[in-house]
């Protein structure tokens, strides 16, 4: 400590030095702009111009500093007035780079924990939609998929796999320091974001409490460059198309009317067992070839060419005390299918810098709208699955030229509303307004205390309408009709929701001698938040020309209110020996009102050591060998997703009529759980951090034990307690895994090249439910199983194995017995070997694994001279799908169009088709049972890779008044190879403890795209 | 220095105001907990309706289990959507097994309604309503209990009493099955306790809740039931000064403008025509499939073309039997005007003023069953007295049908039964009916015959599919349901009957 005041004050007499320089790209020689120069001891700083030039004012003996994203830091002693020439060089997410960790900032080579970055100038110029696609492919074990391509949707993130069964693995997001929530919103621009952090192991989280226990995404908006004011213009332009190779063929019109002949004369000769004459063929497919209309339903909803653009335009100012970014974006999507779309006009300030010489103030404000225009698409009945299965023998337009509003429901085919029809005149719009500010206030206490209090608030409005004309008809099985007029409806809802937290934080970095560095943190938050909603619905409307609640004639209406709130101390320590021994520990106690009554209160401890080998005097000294550094972690976190009032009782409503009047009645909905608590993990992470060659090579390894314990599980209870169900913390899951990352900087002549890969092994175990054979079902018998075992991976998808199809009655009659099975029936194994496959789950075993063996991805960037190439490869290996949708698109009643592989069906024991033996062959001509029941024959390898992003950028020639302008072209979705029959391998709609479950989706586009950059 | 403190304080301070002590404590505003109820006489009365609401529930899928496991009913089967019918086509069919969803769903809500029942009972005593009224609340809840485990225990045989509410999960694993006498024991006990403590008459404000002559015509069937035929008679004369008597009119006891009439013991209420959420629907579910508005007035709402009069109950009406026409119809006139063939139960068939929700209620017990039961009953205990055959014979000539007389007692048990089937046809009394005047073994002769029967002429054509070879083979264990496989996963205790 004493040290501490007498050093500065030693330095402080000697004369100050007016310094100039240039500062260049190491490499290349090219000078650097915007590099930040600071003097170490003071607080002034500049940046570098154009030309790379600076100039500045320091004393003698002070040290200068130069920071550039993307460079190694360097230091450089002033010792005289003499002009300095410094080159930087390209650090591979340089250790010196500073990153942002949970309530602070780390320089990147004093992390002792499993952190990963995401470089926004590491991704290239393929266009962006939202926060979670940036993080695509960017960090081993964050596994980001793009489930369905809805205009507008978020990606779904994982951190180091799924580790819970009941309260969701869904990561925080916080935003410059505000821990928002599991959902980081479409509404942030990404254009305005300026670096990511993925917190991924305990040591890293465990400040974040009971939230931490997924991952934490910390995003950091963009500030202004000290010195510099610039005007950027952006704009991109592109459009969306499914590809052809990625669309399921069904039969045409003629085909399909083929199909239906044979299926009924194939049922005659079967039931009836004779041959059966042409003229008894139902009139509507007697010949097939007289078939008048094909319609190819799918390629009637897509919109071709769909266009997107994204507008971007911010000004920074980083000249005086007090620095400023303002932006303004307008992003517009039109989906793949017509009718949908996404725009989200964005505006954001973000504010600071210091007031005077103790206090630092900051204000970010951003504030967005979006328009949604959605369609239900997921599932069989649903517009995408229903284009595939309905009837191709019908015209689009009736005889007069007006488009049918109903399609089908002739000659047993199902009906349904014509989804074009569909699309144009149903009214499902969301619309949300979202306000996020964070403002702080730091002062300087001491000279190395600080305090720092924040506050940050959320609005979001949220609007959602709903109106059906009396013009859809109904989805109706088996010749019935569904066809209109039915009865309109509209449906709106409106909720508001308030989110603020109040952060008061203390650090403290004594200056304790040259081999020591300490810092410590204290700090309190608080954190509430409420959404108030009201909804309305109304049908019965007298004509479709007032599409509002108001013309309806039967109305009814609801409102809801419910929120939580959390209360916590944090605590963290951070020590440093000679940058050889890094310690650091953290804790973090904190309440919900989520938790029940007797356990308000839990308390998530973390530490964490990391060893630098290279400085060791033992080591010998390489010269290929930069940086080594090993690094262990431990610490617990939770995970508070359990719903806001789990732990209460309440009543429900359960009316009744008396005296022919309605009668208030009411009764009691679940069970009280008074000791109702957060899910628990403990979390092991050893790592490696190693550069060789200067900063070439840096190569990431980990090695990561994660235990979850107490998951908040609804376990079945016997029904003679009055309920099926009730919630408990009880179970063990284990996710362990390895990840791999390196990243490889060359320069061969002008070309400059960056090689980036990674790879992740996860794998899931659980390890207790509720006593050791406990099992836990989810799904449906006709729709594919997921089933969470002890002892197996989360989630394996579950249904009968096949064995084969029956080619005739003597091949039944020898095999166990299945009830009700004629000859083209699919074989199930008898898995209990009791003689007997029964019709329910006895007889079903594991048939698939929807989780990965690994997951990979490589960035691959080059520039040469003006011209950048950037690629992104993601993959994920080994894994299943249930292809749900085939039980309907490979249904062989004749009340489905079908795939185009149903040519090749099993008709007959003499015409079973070209590969009855085949996994995914289809039996089942002539009956309904066994052909469609949850089993291997629905069961896919999805394996892939995936060519994401391609862009190739290039900088035009200076322009007067311009200081760089650049265009480029990028191809998002660009290919992907992969055997999977679906439109998309990375498809899942259900939760993800049900993984792998496809029954259509949105399909996902594949998008191009020109644009521009400008600044001035 | 000091003034950078002072910021400091001045901010701490104005956090901490926002954090009082309460803040972790949060409850959802929209919803009353358990510990803030039960309270008053207006609370009471609300926990006591929910249960009548859930009730509501039963009754909507009773017909499944006491009508289309008979021989009363079948259903229209959809030759081309053969997806996902398993479970309750199973009841008609006999393949009913352990794993089937609705046999899941009728015990769990069995149970579920039992909750609050017992739940609102042991919460009686602490409320600050007068004793009187906890008397009569405790009356009426015991005959609500008393109604569930009467169907359960001749749905299961053995079930799980509960009797009280079990405050925590765990203490559920502890229940087990009792003999079928203990559940009797405890539901005749309750029942005495309801016919003791019920009114004669509810005020009308409360029109459509249990009264005394409900609580005595149910424990009259449980005597009955329990072959105990003097308790019976004893018990079931008591309803005679009541002051019930049979509408003039068959057709006007289901008449939704003349609910809980002089004929009514205890009715299902139900309410259409708004949007109160209580309407019934039994006209749609029972109208054949395909019969889209012709039967219904409503094109927008599909029928299910369930519980499907058979053959054999449309031959069981005598010649000139006036209830035929009421109870149902043999065919309807489709929109097109053809004449489709297939009958379907009409007796729920009234007009309604919006898609959907009908206004009809379910009789559970009426005067007539009661005197049906009362001739039962004398005729078991002493053989056809002059007196039993009044009570048959009153029912009968509302039905415009001659008097019956000199028969002996098998001839009147055998003409007891046929009065009953077609009198109470669809109201879900046959089933129990069938198993409480055969042995096991007739029943399984008797639904045998009717199951072949069905498979030589099918009531509905079928479009071609066949039969199973299983179904409509009965054995003598399926008297019985199967305990619900999922409940045995759950509790290994609990044991499930013979042959499941």
């Amino acid at each position: 400590m004493f040290l501490a005041f007498i050093l500065p004050g030693t330095l402080a007499i000697s004369q100050d030095f007016n310094i100039t320089g240039k500062v260049s790209n190491g490499a290349s020689s090219t000078p650097l702009s915007g590099v930040t120069v600071r003097v170490k001891e003071k607080q002034t700083a500049t940046t570098t111009k154009e030309d790379g030039t600076f100039t500045i004012t320091a004393p003698k003996g002070s040290t200068l500093v130069f920071t550039h994203v993307g460079y190694a830091l360097r230091e450089v002693a002033v010792t005289n007035n003499a002009k300095v020439e410094i080159q930087l060089s390209a650090s591979a997410g340089g250790l010196d780079e500073v990153v942002v960790v949970g309530y602070g900032t780390k320089r990147k080579r004093d992390i002792t924990s499993a952190i990963s970055t995401v470089n926004m100038a590491d991704i290239g110029e393929a266009p962006s939609r939202g926060v979670t696609q940036l993080l695509q492919g960017q960090a081993p074990g964050v596994v980001v998929k793009q489930k369905d391509g809805r205009p507008g949707a978020e990606f779904e993130v994982r951190v180091r796999g799924i580790s819970s069964l009941g309260a969701g693995s869904e990561p925080l997001y916080v935003i410059d320091g505000f821990a928002m929530g599991t959902n980081a919103g479409v509404n942030v621009n990404p254009n305005d974001i300026e670096s990511i952090s993925i917190l991924k192991d305990a040591a890293a989280t465990a400040i974040y409490g009971a939230r931490g226990s997924n991952g934490v995404v910390l995003i950091t908006t963009r500030s202004a460059k000290e010195g510099q004011t610039r005007l950027n213009v952006s704009v991109d332009y592109g459009i969306q198309n499914i590809p052809k190779s990625r669309r399921v063929t069904v039969l045409t019109g003629p085909e399909f009317a083929q199909f239906k002949k044979e299926v009924w004369m194939d049922n005659v000769r079967y039931f009836q067992n004779r041959e059966p004459s042409i003229n008894e063929v139902p009139i509507g497919f007697r010949y097939p070839e007289q078939t008048k209309y094909s319609t190819n339903w799918f390629n009637e909803i897509l919109h071709n060419n769909a266009p997107y653009t994204d507008y971007n335009i911010s000004l920074a100012s980083g000249s005086g005390p007090i620095k400023s970014v303002l932006s303004i974006g307008y992003y517009k999507e039109e989906g793949a299918i017509i009718k949908t779309n996404y725009d989200r006009f964005s505006i954001r300030a973000n504010i600071g810098g210091q007031v005077n010489k103790f206090i630092t103030m900051g204000w970010n404000t951003a504030a967005t709208y979006s328009r949604q225009n959605l369609t239900n698409t997921d599932g069989r009945n649903a517009i995408v699955g229903s284009t595939l299965i309905m009837d191709p023998r019908e015209p689009m337009y009736d005889s007069t030229g007006a488009m049918r509003p109903y399609i089908g429901g002739v000659d047993g085919v199902f009906g349904y509303p014509n989804p074009v029809y569909l699309l144009n005149h149903v009214t499902n719009k969301r619309n949300i307004a979202d306000i996020l500010s964070n403002g702080f206030i730091e002062v300087a206490l001491l000279k190395n205390l600080r305090f720092r209090s924040s506050a940050n608030v959320r609005l979001n409005y949220n609007n959602f309408r709903f109106f059906q004309p009396s013009t859809i008809g109904n989805l109706l099985g088996s010749g019935q009709s569904g066809a209109p007029p039915k009865l309109a409806r509209a449906d709106e809802n409106t909720d508001q929701l308030l989110n603020y937290s109040l952060d008061q934080l203390l650090t403290y970095a004594p200056n304790i001698g040259e081999n020591h560095t300490l810092d410590f943190l204290a700090g309190f938050t608080a954190q509430e938040e409420t959404t108030r909603g009201v909804s309305g619905s109304g049908n019965t409307f007298p004509d479709d020309l007032v599409p509002y609640l108001g013309a309806a004639i039967l109305r009814s209406s609801n409102s809801f209110e419910l929120g939580w709130s959390l209360l916590a101390y944090i605590g963290r320590v951070n020590y440093a020996f000679q940058d050889k021994y890094l310690l650091s520990a953290s804790m973090r106690r904190e309440g919900s009102s989520r938790f029940g009554a007797k356990n308000k209160y839990g308390n998530f401890p973390a530490a964490s050591i990391g060893w630098r080998l290279t400085k060791e005097k033992f080591m010998p000294k390489f010269s290929w060998l930069t940086d080594l550094k090993l690094r262990a972690s431990v610490g617990e976190t939770g995970n508070n997703n359990i719903g806001n009032y789990s732990s209460l009782a309440f009543l429900g409503t359960d009316n009744y009529i008396l005296g022919n009047a309605i009668a208030a009645g009411k009764v009691v909905t679940s069970f009280a759980n008074s000791s109702l608590e957060w899910e628990k993990s403990t979390q092991v992470d050893v790592g490696m951090d190693l550069s060789l060659f200067n900063n070439k090579v840096v190569i990431t390894a980990e090695y990561y034990n994660k235990l979850t314990k107490d998951m908040l599980l609804p376990i079945s209870i016997p029904a003679v307690s009055g309920f099926t169900s009730s919630l408990a913390n009880i179970g063990k899951v284990e996710n362990k895994g390895f990840e791999f990352a390196v990243d490889y900087r060359a320069k061969v002549n002008k070309l400059n090249i960056r090689n980036s890969f990674n790879i992740a092994f996860n794998r899931s175990k659980i390890l207790a439910i509720k006593g050791p054979n406990d099992a836990l079902y989810y799904g449906s018998f006709y729709g594919g199983y997921n089933v969470q075992k002890v002892g197996r991976p989360i989630g394996m998808i579950y249904g009968y194995k096949k064995l084969g199809i029956f080619n005739t009655q003597d091949e039944i009659d020898k095999a166990p017995k299945q009830d009700g099975v004629i000859p083209g029936g699919m074989r199930f194994l008898d898995a209990d070997g009791n003689g007997v496959v029964t019709y329910d789950t006895k007889d079903m075993v594991e048939i698939g694994n929807p989780n990965p063996k690994f997951t990979w991805a490589h960035t691959l960037a080059m520039d040469y001279k003006k011209f950048d190439f950037n690629i992104l490869f993601i993959g994920a290996q080994g894994f299943d799908i249930y292809r749900n949708i085939e039980a309907s698109t490979m249904n062989m009643d004749g009340v489905f169009n079908v795939l185009d592989k149903a040519k090749d069906r099993w008709r007959s024991p003499q015409n079973p088709g070209s590969n009855p033996n085949d996994q995914h062959s289809q039996g089942g001509t002539n009956y309904f049972k066994w052909s469609r029941e949850s089993s291997e024959r629905y069961v896919y390898d999805a394996s892939y890779m995936w060519i994401k992003n391609i862009s190739l950028g290039y900088a035009l020639p200076k322009i007067k008044n311009i200081s760089s302008a650049k265009v480029f072209i990028s191809v998002t979705n660009a290919f992907l190879f992969t055997n999977y029959p679906g439109n998309n391998p990375d498809v899942s709609q259900r939760s993800s403890i049900e993984g792998g479950n496809d029954d259509e989706a949105y399909p996902v586009p594949r998008t191009f795209a020109i644009g521009a950059k400008l600044n001035f | 220095m000091k003034y950078q403190i002072a910021i400091v304080i001045f901010i701490i301070c104005l956090s901490s105001v926002s954090c009082s002590k309460d803040f972790l404590n949060k409850t959802d505003p929209t919803r009353i907990g358990t510990e803030l109820f039960f309270k008053d006489q207006v609370q009471v009365d609300q926990a006591v309706n929910g249960v009548y609401g859930q009730l509501q529930g039963i009754t909507n899928t009773g017909y499944i289990f006491k009508e289309m496991m008979s021989d009363n009913t079948t259903f229209d089967l959809n030759p081309l959507d053969r997806g996902g019918a398993a479970g309750w086509e199973a009841f008609e069919f006999s393949t009913v097994n352990s794993g089937n969803g609705e046999i899941s769903n009728l015990w769990n809500l069995y149970y579920r309604v039992m909750y609050n029942v017992n739940n609102t009972l042991g919460k009686l005593p602490a409320s600050t309503i007068t004793d009187e009224a906890k008397k009569q609340t405790e009356g009426e809840l015991k005959f609500l209990r008393a109604l569930l485990y009467f169907d359960m225990v001749r749905y299961w045989g053995d079930v799980v009493l509960v009797t009280k509410t079990l405050e925590t999960p765990d203490e559920a694993f502890t229940q087990l099955r009792v003999p079928q006498t203990q559940v009797y024991t405890q539901i005749e006990n309750d029942l005495k306790d309801a016919v003791a403590s019920m009114p004669v008459k509810q005020p009308a404000a409360k029109l459509g809740r249990a009264t005394k002559g409900s609580a005595i015509s149910l424990l009259g069937e449980v005597y009955l039931t329990q072959k105990k035929y003097a308790e019976a008679v004893t018990t079931l004369n008591g309803i005679l000064p009541l002051g019930y008597t049979l509408m003039p009119n068959y057709a006007d006891v289901f008449d939704p403008t003349k609910k809980n009439n002089a004929e009514s013991v205890f009715e299902i209420q139900y309410q259409g025509g708004n949007d109160l959420g209580e309407w019934s629907n039994f006209m749609y579910v029972f109208a054949p499939r395909l019969s889209g508005a012709a039967i219904t007035g409503y094109a927008s709402v599909v029928p299910s073309g369930r519980n499907i009069p058979t053959n054999d109950m449309i031959a069981a009406y005598e010649a000139g039997d006036l209830r035929k026409d009421v109870s149902l119809k043999t065919s309807y006139t489709a929109t097109d005007g053809t004449v489709v063939p297939i009958p379907y139960v009409s007796k729920y068939k009234h007009a309604h003023t919006i898609a959907g929700r009908t206004d009809d209620n379910w009789p559970v017990i009426r005067y007539a069953d009661v005197l049906l039961m009362l001739a039962e009953a004398i005729n078991e205990a002493t053989g056809p007295t002059a007196d039993a055959f009044n009570y048959l014979n009153r029912v009968r000539t509302r039905a415009g049908l001659s008097p019956l007389s000199s028969l002996d007692k098998t001839a009147f048990r055998t003409a007891v039964l046929q009065e009953r089937r077609v009198e109470l046809a669809f109201e879900n009394h046959r089933w129990f009916d069938l198993k409480r005047t055969k042995t096991a073994a007739e029943l399984v002769a008797f639904m045998n015959a009717h199951g072949a029967r069905e498979k030589a002429n099918p009531t509905v054509g079928r479009g071609g599919v066949a039969f199973n070879a299983q179904d409509y083979i009965y054995t003598e264990n399926e008297v019985l349901l199967p305990i619900p496989a999922p409940q045995i996963l759950i509790n290994a205790q609990l044991t499930q009957n013979a042959g499941y």
